[in-house]
């Protein structure tokens, strides 16, 4: 068993990957609730951006430039998708929606290894200027891109929380997912709020994506599964409902991850972190049987 | 709305044709199939090139793999992202027993897939009891694990020790084959003769009271229960069934690639299984052999085309989202309907101008089709 200061500095890089974690689980859990959709391609989408963003930097940009286009591309490409086929699905069911985003899952990941070929040559990498500079506690060295990705984490927790709790857009989001029939026969124009839904989440995808490209590694199945696979995991120990719970599972998770890396005997395993806790999670959680009764009656 | 009868293909007329008076329309289908079989079997093995009896047998064996996936999504309604895991399974085990043991191999393929029906039905059973997306979720997750798994342990080459695999071999010894099907061609025929058998095996479930039960369940599991099935049961027997038949799959792969590679099982291949299920048309059984052939020949093809691989991946993520969005029953129920409507068209432009009927069959035929897509949901 390593010794505790062995241990340090994967708290400071596991909180950060928890962070990143908890918005995107966030992300998920607003577009579900919202639409009934769980966005399997969430990862895909954010890859795909931070890709783009690597190839704008790489040709001369400033980096700001290739980040806001990371985050656009993003919002875009998952407001399209929920333009064109949210209405074509609706009615089928989350299950039949879910496996549907799977295909624009697939067909990002195909295009990013199309235009991006892993083969020969310097293998692509997203860094931020933050990456450099940074404090110490103790003997620990803590960037302030760590900093950024745990503090993105928890504003957009709170901020999502607030929105949803306050705001008008919010109340119309917490209703559909409460009743969509009945939230559209009171009048609120549920195409819109959905479209907003998609937006939200798309745009977190991207952040999500730039920013693991950075902590992580610009590498296409590590983000196109990993992370949805992570943060899915988190968003089901939140009974994709509660997004205080998903922030503390997500944190729990990366924090898990990362912790385990200086065990030796554990460390190839270490990917296995959210589908053990996800597993553990679900397996209490269904003796109450309160997962299988959620939307998918309606 | 009942709709499993008329997507379930040849073998929609349940009742009528059990008797010795078996209709003329599945007679026909019955020798159809049997005379695919025979040139199958037979009048390939000679014309076919080694590369192409590679993929044939790839094509044989993944058609297990995707009966199986095709009888979780299309006959019960179980969504697994998991099946590529269990493949690997098979695989390993088949593998590891090849090289431990002198059993003959057909012994290994049962044990193989008895083995992985164990450990798929002792992953499941907890996830069973969750329904829909749940069981989706937690499958991908599955595959996640195992995939992990796999990397770390590492399929057996040869090396002694529970994971029968040395790192530092340098002459790696072949997964050996049975002594009848020592070559390609005869493994090839092999092949095809096991996935024959599991696909009588999966039929003979489907034509009897499991097979009744999943439809039940299928249409809607609350009434299920109500009318005295055992849900958890048969879904776990459905779930059992599907992983025996893939893991025979994955011993049977051992011995057609002789070398097995954690690599070559990359995780987004799970998905792109359930695309190619999907695609090929989950709720017929000709539906599982499209989709072996979208899986393991397309990709053939487009190596000999000089098209990267990743246009596939494309075209089968679109593909998922077309059949989803337009087409429930895959090709095997989409491609007869689409010939038939051309020969009408066809037909019509000999009898009557076209300008008048333009717009209409495909106009019908559009309201249709949304009507069956709501029910097979």
């Amino acid at each position: 068993m390593p010794s505790w200061a062995e241990f340090q500095p994967y708290i400071v890089t596991g909180l950060a990957l928890g962070g990143l974690y908890a918005l995107s689980g966030v992300g998920l859990v607003v577009l579900y609730r919202a639409t009934g959709v769980l966005n399997l391609a969430f990862g895909a989408v954010g890859a795909m951006g931070a890709f783009i963003a690597y190839s704008i930097i790489k040709a001369g940009n400033p980096g700001w430039v290739g980040w806001i286009t990371c985050i656009l591309f993003a919002g875009v490409v998952t407001l399209g998708y929920g333009m064109l086929f949210g209405p074509a699905l609706a009615g089928r069911g989350p299950l039949v929606q879910s496996i549907s985003t799977l295909g624009l899952a697939l067909v990002l990941f195909g295009a990013i290894d199309l235009a991006w070929p892993t083969s020969g040559g310097q293998s692509p990498s997203i860094s931020f200027p933050t990456d450099n500079g940074g404090f110490t506690v103790g003997q620990l060295q803590v960037t302030w891109t760590q900093v950024i990705a745990l503090g993105l984490g928890i504003v957009i927790t709170v901020g999502t929380g607030a929105f949803l709790r306050y705001s008008k857009l919010g109340t119309a989001m917490r209703a559909m997912a409460n009743d969509r029939v009945i939230t559209a026969t009171l009048g609120v124009p549920i195409r819109r709020v959905e479209a907003a839904a998609w937006l939200g989440c798309g745009l977190l995808s991207g952040i999500a994506g730039i920013m693991l490209a950075d902590l992580s590694a610009l590498d296409d199945t590590t983000l196109v599964f990993t992370v949805v696979i992570s943060s899915l995991a988190a968003a089901l120990i939140g009974r994709l409902r509660s997004i205080s719970v998903t922030f503390v599972a997500a944190l729990v998770i990366g924090l898990v991850h990362d912790l385990i890396t200086p065990i030796t005997q554990l460390t190839n395993y270490q990917d296995m972190t959210p589908f053990v806790l996800a597993t553990i999670a679900l397996l209490v959680m269904s003796r109450g049987q309160v997962m299988t009764r959620s939307r998918e009656e309606g | 709305m009942i709709d499993t009868a008329d997507t379930t293909g040849p073998k929609a007329p349940a009742p009528a044709s059990r008797g010795p008076a078996m209709d003329r329309r599945s007679l026909t289908r019955l020798s159809v199939i049997a005379v695919l079989l025979l040139l199958a079997l037979f009048a390939l093995p000679p014309l076919m090139t080694a590369y192409y009896t590679d993929t044939m047998t790839q094509v044989a064996i993944y058609s297990i793999v995707t009966l199986g996936l095709g009888l979780l999504v299309g006959r019960v309604g179980l969504y697994s992202l998991g099946q590529l895991a269990v493949l690997t399974i098979g695989a390993w085990v088949g593998a590891r027993l090849l090289f431990a043991t002198s059993q003959p191999y057909i012994l290994v393929l049962i044990e193989a897939g008895l083995v992985t029906m164990i450990i798929g039905s002792l992953i499941t059973l907890p996830a069973l009891r969750l329904r829909g997306l749940y069981l989706a979720l937690i499958t991908l997750m599955l595959a996640g694990g195992v995939s992990v798994i796999e990397a770390t342990l590492n399929f057996p080459n040869g090396g002694g020790g529970f994971s029968g695999y040395n790192g530092s071999l340098l002459h790696i010894p072949q997964i050996r084959r049975p002594s009848f099907a020592g070559t390609d061609p005869a493994f090839y025929r092999f092949s095809v003769i096991v996935a024959i058998v599991m696909f009588l095996l999966v039929f003979a479930h489907l034509r009897t009271r499991p097979g009744r039960a999943w439809a039940a369940i299928k249409q809607s599991e609350p009434s299920a229960l109500a009318a005295g099935i055992n849900t958890t049961f048969y879904k776990l027997w459905a779930m059992a069934l599907a992983a025996f038949v893939t893991g025979v799959a994955g011993a049977l792969l051992a011995g057609a690639d002789r070398e097995l590679f954690s690599i070559d099982f990359p995780i987004q291949n799970s998905i792109e299984l359930l695309a190619v299920v999907l695609m090929g048309g989950a709720f017929a059984l000709t539906g599982a052999v499209i989709a072996a052939f979208l899986q393991s020949f397309l990709p053939a093809l487009l190596q000999i085309w000089g098209v990267p691989n990743d246009w596939l991946i494309i075209l089968f993520g679109v593909g998922v989202m077309q059949v989803l969005a337009t087409a429930p029953g895959g090709i095997a129920d989409q491609f007869p309907k689409d010939m038939k409507r051309l020969y009408r068209l066809i037909s019509r432009l000999w009898t009557r101008p076209p300008a008048v009927t333009a717009g209409s069959p495909s106009a019908a035929s559009a309201t249709g089709q949304a009507g069956k897509g709501g029910g097979a949901a």
